[in-house]
């Protein structure tokens, strides 16, 4: 038996949608996971052991996710979930990590107002993307506001959120329009049809998944001017602009903490990375960048403190920060989420986001904030339209 | 109401009740996470706390008698209570209710729930401050109005004024008197109390 063979792997289990309404974000998040747990492994693995990852495929289905926590915990018995994309499944799958003592690392911006000891969050909260986009619209293009979202918790949030900026902002929001996870084109067709009877000079977009697509092809086709009115969003990536094709996506913005086209060294050494592994069409999404680091940092923790038992993983991640590709994070003790880099982005017209904000500002995070004011610090350097 | 509720939460001040063990830290811990003000009070304390905006009072057994003293205890500054129970049983629940809580959380004590039901209680509370405000209001005007009605039969009685001269009466008495027409009404009843007094030694 080989001396590799003798010490056991570091399983850690990874849960994301390969197929299903949320699969093309998620297979980007999977593929960074499955990147960075390469990367450890080539550099010696842990402490001389190499990291195994245990996947299933929940198919963007919270039950699934459930069921599938459940038997990465009792079956393959896992420590270490690195999983979710919708806040539903991070619902379902949350208690199941609790019963079992384990630890989630989410690495997807979500709505806030969550705190488990059981999970650290990776992704932004409201109060790193939503003031910062606020700011930059309220600016860039006016005040008359159209909301447009998937039919579950994390847009509703989201709009109430928007809806105080605008409000601060003194303008108004026209009309609030939900549509089912799985929309089909007539949904959209309605969504138009309300663009042009009011006219805003913003849509706040936030709609996921294969919706997306629908969504940009459809104002598209109605032959808006994104110059003048864009859609504007917290979610749309790089791997729903994959699926719409740049035309659709061209004069659109994004608000997130990274993007594909980040010119650092360490922003470009992972996408070069990533594309070498997945192929150069392979988008390259802020949420994929999340999984990637959260991995490296647990990785590191369990190096730290020699186990993976999520207590001494989970002490032993606050004490340092990292150098993600989008800047140097660290865990924040007080609520388990993460400093973050905002940063702002407008597709350009090969379906590229090109940075239009980006004050080189890291943000502490708090999920727990009701409202924030437009004046907030955290969005300074973005001029303050005052009504 | 209910986003101004949670806007005020950050820097509500929370006083918990609560022996010291690890569920309290960690009690401490999120309100504190959630934004607001954490005081740390054990024993149970005779009375309830100045400057406490929401109480979160451990039912425990053992300090029956405690818990009993301090509801007894100046009941118009009641602050927002919340009762943290580990047994459902009937004796546990009396306890509770009389406690006046609004809102309940189970031990073990985790994170979810705790801005619900904080939110609810405050929201609760403040709709109980409110309508405990009107009906003292409310009571107050009816014994207005029946002091005024005992004050008119007086009149009509005394004077044999009908009841629209009666009332007249009073209103223009007290306003050359400078009184409202409830003081009037009182002195004519106090008047009248003391003349059927006399009256009847004579």
């Amino acid at each position: 038996m080989a001396l590799g063979d003798t010490q056991e792997n570091w399983r850690v289990g990874v849960l994301f949608s390969q197929s299903g309404v949320t699969s093309a974000i998620e297979r980007t998040q999977l593929n960074a996971t499955l990147l960075a747990i390469e990367e450890v492994n080539a550099g010696g693995g842990v402490l001389g052991r190499r990291v195994e990852p245990v996947m299933y495929d929940p198919a963007s289905d919270p039950k699934k996710f459930r069921a599938f926590a459940e038997r990465l915990f009792q079956v393959d018995r896992v420590k270490l979930l690195f999983g979710c994309y919708m806040s539903s499944t991070r619902k379902a799958v949350l208690p199941v990590v609790e019963a079992h003592r384990g630890l989630l690392f989410y690495p997807t911006l979500y709505e806030g107002f969550e705190y488990s000891r059981h999970c650290v969050y990776t992704g932004a909260a409201p109060n790193q993307n939503s003031l910062q986009l606020a700011r930059f619209l309220l600016s860039a293009y006016g005040n008359r506001f159209l909301f447009v979202g998937s039919n579950y918790v994390y847009p509703y949030e989201s709009n109430r959120v928007m809806s105080d900026f605008v409000s601060q902002g003194k303008g108004k929001v026209l009309d609030e329009i939900y549509v089912p996870l799985l929309p089909e084109q007539k949904d959209f067709d309605r969504v138009i049809a309300r663009i042009k009877k009011t006219s805003p000079d913003v849509i706040f977009s936030t709609v996921v998944g294969s919706g997306t697509s629908t969504l940009y092809r459809s104002f598209r086709a109605a032959g808006f001017d994104p110059t003048r009115m864009p859609i504007a969003s917290l979610t749309t990536s790089e791997a729903e602009v994959a699926e719409m094709g740049p035309e659709a996506a061209e004069g659109h913005v994004t608000a997130a903490p990274f993007f594909e086209t980040m010119s650092s060294s360490a922003a470009r050494r992972f996408v070069m990375n990533f594309k070498d592994k997945y192929g150069a069409d392979a988008p390259v999404t802020a949420c994929a960048e999340a999984s990637y680091f959260q991995l490296h940092l647990a990785m590191r923790a369990i190096g730290k403190c020699g186990s993976d038992d999520p207590e001494q993983v989970l002490t032993n991640l606050r004490d340092f920060e990292f150098d993600a590709p989008q800047g140097r994070v660290r865990i924040d003790p007080e609520n388990n989420h993460t400093y973050l880099w905002p940063r702002i982005a407008r597709l350009d017209r090969q379906g590229r986001f090109q940075i239009v904000w980006n004050p080189g500002v890291r943000v502490k995070p708090d999920p727990y904030c009701v409202v924030q004011s437009l004046d907030d610090w955290s969005a300074d350097d973005l001029p303050l339209i005052r009504p | 109401m209910a986003i101004q509720i949670l806007r005020d939460l950050r820097g509500l001040r929370v006083h918990v009740v609560h022996p010291p063990d690890a569920e309290r830290t960690k009690l401490v811990e999120h309100l504190r996470r959630i934004g607001c003000m954490v005081e740390i009070q054990w024993p149970v304390p005779d009375s309830w706390a100045e400057g406490a905006d929401i109480v979160l009072l451990a039912i425990e057994h053992d300090v029956r008698a405690e818990i009993q003293r301090l509801l007894k205890s100046d009941s118009s500054h009641r602050p927002t209570l919340i009762a943290v129970v580990s047994y459902e049983d009937p004796s546990t629940l009396q306890l509770v209710l009389e406690a006046g809580a609004v809102a309940v959380i189970e031990r073990p004590i985790r994170p979810f729930g705790l801005l619900t039901n904080l939110t609810i209680a405050r929201s609760l509370w403040l709709e109980r401050r409110g309508a405990e405000k009107r009906v003292r209001k409310l009571e107050r005007k009816l014994a207005g109005i029946q002091r005024i009605q005992k004050a008119k039969a007086i009149l009509m009685d005394g004077q044999g004024l009908n009841e629209a001269d009666a009332y007249e009466s009073i209103r223009r008495q007290a306003m050359s008197k400078r009184l409202s027409m409830d003081d009037m009404a009182s002195a004519i009843i106090h008047a009248n109390e003391l003349l059927q007094y006399r009256a009847k030694n004579d």
